[in-house]
C-alpha cells in the first residue's frame, strides 16, 4: 500500500516537475477531469452492459453473450456500433439546435459532477499542495445548489432536441420532460433544505465529513430516512429514468424526443442519462449514506497507509448498490402514466418534503435530540399513507362516472369529483 | 370518431389499503421478484446455431405446394388461399389443364403461376386452413434468408421443390390418403359432418342411419 | 285491386298485372328460390326448386289450402290465393329438391367458374340440408368443351333447368341447344355440327344457375368474389343495353346485362358482351402529345394545355370564322356540352359537327324463325348504329348552334381551305377516317385529336389528347329511344389517359371538378331537350327524354 502511494506520488511530482511554472497549478485539476471523465466513460458504457445483463437475468435469459467472452467486450462493439453509423440529420430539423442539443446534455451532466467527491477529500485544499483532491472542483460551498441547477440545465439538452427535430413525438416528448423537470425540481431542492439544516452546510464535502465524524449514526439516513426517499424519487424523475422516462416513452412517443436521433448524437443522450445515474447514486450514498464512512474500516481518524484507496472503495460499493437498485427499478416497476407522475410530484412528495423541513426547523428550534427525527419521519410516511387509503374528497386520485342527467339521456359529461 | 357515452363502462378503482398506499411494500416486493430471477440462476434462452429448436407439430413456417400421386401440382388453382390471405401475398394465375393431356385427364384448372411473397406472409397458416385439397402447407423451415426481395418470391417451382424436399424429413410428411403417412385430408376415415342445417325431428334424414352421418 | 296473402303478409296486385306465385312473393320482400322459370320465357317447372302452399282466401275469411305443393312458378295468384313458403313442409320439399340436384352434381366449386354467384351454392347454403346420403358413386358425364366458340359446358354440372334450351328456342329463336338422352342421363347438346354461335350466345352463359355452362372468355381468369361492378351502358350500338363492368385491379374482365325494360331487357348481344377488348389495347393513345413539324416537342398534360389554348387563339385571330369542332357519338352528352361551349365562347362562329355515325348493315332483330328471318313479335334488337350517343350529342349541337353539321362536310370545308383549325373529339374504337379522309386533313393548321385509339387522325395532329374508354369515365349516353342511362368509371386508363370531361374542363378552364351529376343538372338548364337530366343521379334505370322535348331529326345543313 505505502509502496502504490509513494509510487504514484514520486512519478506525479517528477511529471509536474517537467511542466512549466504557469501550468503547474493547473496540473492536478488536469489530472483529475482526465480521470473522472474517462472512469465515467467507461463506467458508463460498462453499466449499459450491466443493466442489460440484470434485465436479461430478471427474464431468465442470458443477455449479451457473443462479442468477448460472457459478452465483456459487448459494450467495445456497442461504441463501435454507434461511432460508425451512419448518422442521419433529417432535412426537416433546425440543424444548429438538432447538433447542439446532445451535446448540452452530456455536458450539462458532466459539469454537475464537477462538485461530487469521490474520495476522502483531505481537509483544507490548496491548490498545488501535491495531495490528490477526489474532488474536481474542491471547496464549493452550494455544492447542492450548483448540482441542481446544472442538473436542470440537462432538461434544456431534451427540449431543444425535441424541439429542433421538428417532430410530433419529439415535441410531445420534449413538453413532458419540461413539465416533469420543473414539477420534480422542486422536491429534489426541498429534501435536501433538511439536511442542509442539520449539518449547517451546502457544501457536499461537509456534508460528508460532518456525517463521518460522528460516525455510523452521523450518517444522515437515519434523520431523514424520507428525504432520502423523496430525493432518490426526484432525482430519478429528473434523470429521466424509467419509471420516469415519460418523455421517450416508447409506447406512445415513438422515441420522445429522440425519434429523429441516431448513430453517436443518439448514444451522447445515453451517455448523458447513464451519467446521471452516476451522479445520483453518488450524492445518495454521499448525502445519506456517509461516503466513504464505514464504522471500523474506513472512519476519519483510521490512518493506515493506502486507507484513501478503502475509502474509495467503500464509496464505490455504496454507489455500485444504488446504481444496481436504480438499474432493477426500471425493470421492476412499469412507467406512470403522466396525471399519475404529476400528482406523485405535487400531491405527494412536495407536501411530504415540506413537512419534514417544517419537522426539521421544530427539532432545530427547540434543540430537541435528533433523534425524533426517525420516528417523526415515519410517522409523516405512514400519515401519508393512510391518507391514501381515503378515496373521497381532496384525495380522490380519478375522473368519477359522470352522473346521468335525466333529458340528457347518456351525454352527461365528465366531471371531475 | 368520438366514443358514445353510452358504450364507455366506468369502472371504480377499488380503494387501496394502507401499504399499498404507501406504495414503498409493493416496490419492494417487486424488487424481491425481479431479484429472486435474478438469483434463480435459470435461462430459458436457446443458444440457436449452436443448439437447434425443438419445434412443435404445428409450427407455420415456409410454404409448400403439395404433388399428387402423379407429381402433378395438386393444387387445383382455386385460389382460395389467395382468398384467405389476410396478407394479400398470394398470387395465383390459373389455366385450364390440356384437354387432349392424359396426364391431365381428371383435371380442370391448374395454377400457371403460383407465387408467395414469403416477405409479406404472416405465416397464419389461413392459407393451409382454406385449401380445399390439402394442397399448400405451411413446413418447419423457419431459417429463410434471401439477399433480395426477388429471391423471396416462392413460384410454383420453388414451393414443390421445399415439397420435394420436405416431405421426407419426418417432421412435415405428406397429409393425405394418398400418402404413406397422416389422415388430415383423408375424407373416407374421418366422420362425416352432422347436418349444418337445422333439421325437423321427424324429417327422414334426422333418422337416417347411413354410416358416418351424426344423427342427434 | 287484388290481394295476395304471402307467408300472412298482404300484398296489392294491380288489375291488370298477370303474377305467379314467384313474383307475388317477391313484392311481399319473400325470395321463394327458383331456378327453371325466368320470366322472360315459357315456365316449364321442372326443377320444383319453387314448390310452394298455395290455397284460397273464400269471401267469408276461411282459408282452404291445396292438399299438396305447387310449383311457384307455374301458379298464377289471383284475389285472395294464399302463399306459404316458409312452412315445415315447404321446408322440407326444399331441402329434399336439393338434395336431389345435388345427387350427381360433381361440387367441384372450387375449380368451377360460378362459384361466389352460383345458385346451388346460395340455395344450398340458404334452404339445403348441408350434407348428401347418397352412397352410390356419382354419375360422372363427360365436359363438352365446344358448344360455341366462346362457350364451354361442364356436362356434370347441369341440374336440367333447360333456360339454355329455351333461351335459343324462344329469345334468340336459333335453337341450337337440346336436351338429349333421359331421366339420368339426360345432357344438353348440340346440334351436330351446329354451334351455339348466334349473336345472343353469350346470354346462356348468364341464365345458367350453375357453373354448366362456361364463357370462354373469363374462364379461369378471375374468382368473380373479387370482382367489383359498376353499372354502366354498353356502347356497342344505339339500344344501350344496361349492363355491369366487372373489375379487379384495374383490369377489366367482362360485361353482364342488368335487367333494364325502359332499354333492352333483360339481355345483351355478344357483340358487346365481348367487344370491348379495345379498352385494353395496344394502340390506346397513353400520353399526349405536342407536336412540331413531325418531331414531339411535349409529353406533359401541364404544358399541352396552355400550348392549345394559345394555338387556337392565334388560329382564331387569323381568321376566326375558320375554326371547328368534332364531337363523335360517342363522345357522352356531358363531354359534347363541355367541348361545345368551349369552342361557342372561343368564337361564335365556331362550326359544332357531329362525328362520323358508324351504320353497319341493319337492325338485327330477335327471335328469329327457321329461315333466319326475324318473328313478328321482337324480343331483342342489335341496332345498326353502332354508337351510344348521337342522339344526345345531336341535342347538345343542336341548342348551340340550331343545326348539326355532318363530318364530310367538315372535310370538304377542310379540303376547301374554308377551315384552318379542327379540334377532334374521338372514341370510336373502329376506324372511324379513312387514309384517304386523313389526307384531306394535312391542309389544316391546327389538328387538335382527343382519341381513345391511335388514328390515321391523331398520327398527323398537332395535339394528341389521350381519352377514356366508356368504361373509364362517368357521363351520360342517350339511346335511341331517348332513354338516358348513366355510364360510371369502372377503371382507370392506361398510363397518362384521362376522362375526356376532365380534359375538357381543364382545356376551358372551367371551374371545378368534373362530377357527372353536377354537370347534367347545368346542361338540363341549358338545353330544354335534356331537361329531364335535371335529377342529377339518373338511378340504376336512366330516364326518359321528355316525348315533346325530343329531338328532331336535325336538318343536314352543308357548310
Ligand atoms: S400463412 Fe397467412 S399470410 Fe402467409 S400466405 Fe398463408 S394465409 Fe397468407
Ligand atoms: S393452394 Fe389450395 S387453396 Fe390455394 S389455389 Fe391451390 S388448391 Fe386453392
Ligand atoms: S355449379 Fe355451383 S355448386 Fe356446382 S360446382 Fe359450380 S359453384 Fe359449385
Ligand atoms: S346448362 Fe345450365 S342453363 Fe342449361 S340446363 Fe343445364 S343448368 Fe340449366
Ligand atoms: S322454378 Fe318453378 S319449377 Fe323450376
Amino acid at each position: 500500500m505505502q509502496f502504490i502511494n509513494d509510487f504514484l506520488s514520486g512519478q506525479w511530482n517528477w511529471i509536474v516537475g517537467m511542466l512549466p511554472e504557469a501550468a503547474k497549478p493547473y496540473a492536478m485539476p488536469g489530472l483529475v477531469i482526465f480521470i473522472v471523465l474517462n472512469v465515467t466513460l467507461g463506467a458508463c458504457s460498462y453499466l449499459i452492459l450491466l443493466e442489460r445483463k440484470l434485465s436479461a437475468w430478471m427474464q431468465d435469459r442470458l443477455g449479451p453473450n457473443r462479442v468477448g467472452p460472457m459478452g465483456l467486450l459487448q459494450p467495445v462493439a456497442d461504441m463501435l456500433k454507434l461511432l460508425l453509423k451512419e448518422d442521419v440529420i433529417p432535412g426537416h430539423v433546425n440543424k444548429f439546435l438538432f447538433v447542439l442539443a446532445p451535446g448540452i446534455s452530456v455536458f450539462t451532466t458532466f459539469l454537475a459532477f464537477a462538485v461530487v467527491p469521490f474520495g476522502p477529500v483531505p481537509k483544507g485544499l490548496t491548490a498545488g499542495d501535491g495531495q490528490f483532491p477526489f474532488i474536481i472542483a474542491p471547496g464549493i460551498d452550494l455544492g447542492v445548489v450548483f448540482i441542481f441547477a446544472i442538473g436542470s440545465l440537462a432538461v434544456y439538452g431534451i427540449i431543444l432536441g425535441g424541439w429542433a427535430s421538428n417532430n410530433k413525438y419529439s415535441a410531445l416528448g420534449c413538453l413532458r420532460a419540461s413539465a416533469q423537470v420543473v414539477s420534480y425540481e422542486i422536491p429534489l431542492g426541498m429534501s435536501v433544505v433538511g439536511l442542509a439544516l442539520l449539518c449547517g452546510t451546502m457544501s457536499i464535502e461537509k456534508i460528508l465529513l460532518f456525517q463521518a465524524e460522528r460516525g455510523i449514526y452521523g450518517w444522515n439516513i437515519w434523520y431523514q430516512p424520507l428525504a432520502c426517499v423523496i430525493f432518490f424519487i426526484a432525482a430519478m424523475a429528473e434523470a429521466q429514468r424509467l419509471p420516469f422516462d415519460l418523455a421517450e416513452c416508447e409506447q406512445e412517443l415513438i422515441g420522445g424526443w429522440h425519434t429523429e436521433y441516431s448513430a453517436m448524437k443518439w448514444g451522447l443522450f445515453f451517455l448523458a442519462e447513464y451519467t446521471h445515474v452516476i451522479t445520483i447514486s453518488f450524492l445518495t450514498s454521499i448525502l445519506f449514506f456517509g461516503g466513504w464512512h464505514l464504522p471500523f474500516i474506513a472512519e476519519t481518524t483510521s490512518n493506515y497507509s493506502g486507507v484513501w484507496m478503502v475509502k474509495v472503495g467503500v464509496l464505490l460499493a455504496k454507489v455500485s448498490v444504488f446504481i444496481v437498485v436504480i438499474q432493477m427499478l426500471r425493470w421492476t416497476i412499469p412507467r406512470f402514466r403522466f396525471d399519475q407522475l404529476m400528482s406523485l410530484a405535487w400531491l405527494c412528495l412536495i407536501p411530504l418534503a415540506m413537512v419534514n423541513i417544517v419537522m426539521v426547523m421544530v427539532v432545530k428550534q427547540f434543540e430537541l435530540n435528533e433523534w425524533w427525527l426517525l420516528p417523526g419521519s415515519a410517522a409523516i410516511f405512514l400519515a401519508a399513507g393512510l391518507m391514501g387509503t381515503q378515496s373521497t374528497k381532496p384525495f380522490a386520485r380519478r375522473v368519477a362516472a359522470p352522473i346521468e342527467t335525466p333529458g340528457h339521456g347518456g351525454h352527461g359529461h365528465a366531471h371531475a369529483h | 370518431m368520438a366514443i358514445n357515452a353510452k358504450d364507455v363502462e366506468w369502472v371504480e378503482e377499488t380503494p387501496m389499503n394502507f401499504w399499498e398506499a404507501t406504495y414503498l411494500p409493493a416496490v419492494f416486493d417487486g424488487l424481491l421478484t425481479t431479484g429472486a430471477h435474478v438469483a434463480n440462476n435459470r435461462t430459458v434462452t436457446e443458444q440457436y446455431p449452436e443448439q437447434q429448436p425443438k419445434l412443435p407439430t404445428h409450427y407455420r413456417g415456409v410454404h409448400r405446394l403439395n404433388r399428387d400421386d402423379k407429381g402433378r401440382v395438386k393444387c387445383v388453382a382455386c385460389m382460395m388461399c389467395a382468398t384467405a390471405c389476410p396478407a394479400h401475398c398470394i398470387e395465383i394465375v390459373a389455366q385450364d389443364a390440356p384437354k387432349d393431356d392424359p396426364h391431365w385427364a381428371d383435371r380442370d384448372k391448374f395454377p400457371k403461376s403460383f407465387v408467395i411473397d414469403e416477405l409479406k406472409c404472416i405465416y397464419c397458416g389461413m392459407c393451409e386452413e382454406a385449401c380445399p385439397v390439402d394442397s399448400i402447407e405451411l413446413t418447419h423451415i423457419y431459417d429463410l434468408v434471401g439477399l433480395t426481395r426477388q429471391e423471396m418470391m416462392f413460384d410454383k417451382e420453388k414451393l414443390l421443390s421445399v415439397f420435394d424436399q420436405t416431405k421426407d424429413s419426418g417432421i412435415d410428411p405428406i397429409r393425405t390418403h394418398k400418402g404413406k403417412l397422416g389422415h388430415a385430408s383423408d375424407f373416407t376415415d374421418l366422420h362425416t359432418l352432422g347436418p349444418a342445417t337445422t333439421v325437423r325431428a321427424d324429417d327422414r334424414s334426422a333418422k337416417a342411419v347411413s354410416s358416418g352421418v351424426i344423427s342427434n | 285491386m287484388a290481394t295476395v296473402l304471402v307467408n300472412d303478409k298482404s300484398v296489392e296486385i294491380g288489375p291488370s298485372e298477370k303474377l305467379n306465385c314467384i313474383q307475388a312473393a317477391q313484392r311481399a320482400g319473400v325470395e321463394i328460390p327458383s331456378y327453371c322459370w325466368h320470366p322472360e320465357m315459357s315456365v316449364v317447372a321442372s326443377c320444383r326448386m319453387c314448390l310452394v302452399e298455395v290455397g284460397d282466401k273464400k269471401p267469408d275469411g276461411t282459408i282452404a289450402m291445396q292438399p299438396k305443393l305447387f310449383p311457384g312458378c307455374q301458379t298464377p295468384v289471383k284475389d285472395g290465393t294464399v302463399i306459404v313458403s316458409n312452412s315445415e313442409k315447404v321446408k322440407a320439399a326444399q331441402k329434399a329438391t336439393l338434395e336431389y340436384l345435388l345427387l350427381n352434381h360433381p361440387l367441384d366449386c372450387p375449380v368451377c367458374d360460378q362459384a361466389g354467384e352460383c345458385g346451388l351454392q346460395d340455395y344450398s347454403y340458404e334452404f339445403g340440408r348441408g350434407y348428401s346420403r347418397l352412397q352410390e358413386p356419382k354419375n360422372i358425364k363427360p365436359d363438352k368443351d365446344y358448344i360455341g366458340d366462346q362457350i364451354t359446358l361442364f356436362t356434370d354440372r347441369c341440374i336440367m333447368c333447360t333456360r339454355c334450351v329455351r333461351f335459343t328456342r324462344e329469345i334468340s329463336g336459333t335453337a341450337e341447344l337440346q336436351v338429349i338422352s333421359r331421366g339420368t342421363h339426360e345432357e344438353i347438346d348440340i346440334f351436330p355440327g351446329d354451334p351455339c354461335n348466334n349473336k345472343l350466345a353469350g346470354n346462356v352463359v348468364d341464365l345458367c344457375p350453375v357453373g354448366a355452362l362456361c364463357s370462354k372468355d373469363f374462364l379461369y381468369e378471375q374468382r368473380v368474389w373479387w370482382l367489383k361492378t359498376k353499372n354502366s351502358v354498353c356502347p356497342g350500338c344505339s339500344t344501350g343495353c344496361s349492363i355491369t363492368v366487372d373489375q379487379n385491379e384495374d383490369v377489366l374482365y367482362r360485361l353482364k346485362p342488368r335487367v333494364n325494360e325502359q332499354a333492352q331487357g333483360h339481355f345483351m348481344c355478344d357483340e358487346g358482351r365481348f367487344g370491348w377488348k379495345y379498352v385494353q389495347s395496344e394502340k390506346r393513345l397513353k400520353r399526349p402529345e405536342q407536336r412540331a413539324n413531325g418531331q414531339v416537342v411535349s409529353r406533359d398534360w401541364e404544358t399541352i394545355f396552355p400550348a392549345i389554348r394559345n394555338a387556337i387563339r392565334d388560329s382564331l385571330i387569323r381568321s376566326p370564322n375558320k375554326f371547328a369542332a368534332v364531337i363523335s357519338p360517342w363522345a357522352t352528352v356531358e363531354e359534347a356540352y363541355l367541348l361545345a361551349t368551349y369552342a361557342k365562347k372561343l368564337s361564335p362562329h365556331a362550326k359544332l359537327a357531329i362525328g362520323p355515325v358508324r351504320v353497319v348493315g341493319e337492325d338485327d332483330l330477335y327471335p328469329k324463325d327457321v329461315h333466319g328471318k326475324p318473328e313478328p313479335k321482337t324480343k331483342f334488337t342489335i341496332r345498326a348504329e353502332k354508337c351510344p350517343n348521337r342522339r344526345g350529342v345531336e341535342a347538345v349541337m343542336q341548342q348551340m348552334q340550331g343545326s348539326v353539321i355532318e363530318f364530310s362536310s367538315i372535310l370538304e370545308g377542310v379540303s376547301r381551305g374554308e377551315i384552318e383549325a379542327l379540334y377532334i373529339l374521338g372514341g370510336d374504337p373502329e376506324g372511324w377516317i379513312s387514309d384517304s379522309d386523313a389526307t384531306k386533313l394535312d391542309k389544316l393548321k391546327l389538328l387538335v385529336v382527343q382519341d381513345l385509339l391511335e388514328s390515321a387522325a391523331s398520327r398527323k395532329a398537332h395535339f394528341v389528347l389521350p381519352g377514356a374508354a366508356w368504361a373509364e369515365k362517368d357521363g351520360t349516353f342517350v339511346n335511341h329511344n331517348g332513354l338516358a342511362q348513366a355510364i360510371h368509371r369502372g377503371v382507370r386508363g392506361p398510363e397518362e389517359a384521362r376522362p375526356d370531361g376532365r380534359i375538357l374542363m381543364e382545356l376551358a378552364e372551367k371551374k371545378g371538378m368534373f362530377h357527372a351529376p353536377t354537370l347534367r343538372k347545368e346542361i338540363a338548364g341549358v338545353v330544354p331537350a335534356l331537361a329531364a337530366l335535371s335529377v342529377g343521379e339518373l338511378g340504376e334505370l336512366g330516364v326518359k327524354l321528355e316525348q315533346a322535348a325530343a329531338v328532331e331529326k336535325p336538318q343536314l345543313q352543308t357548310v
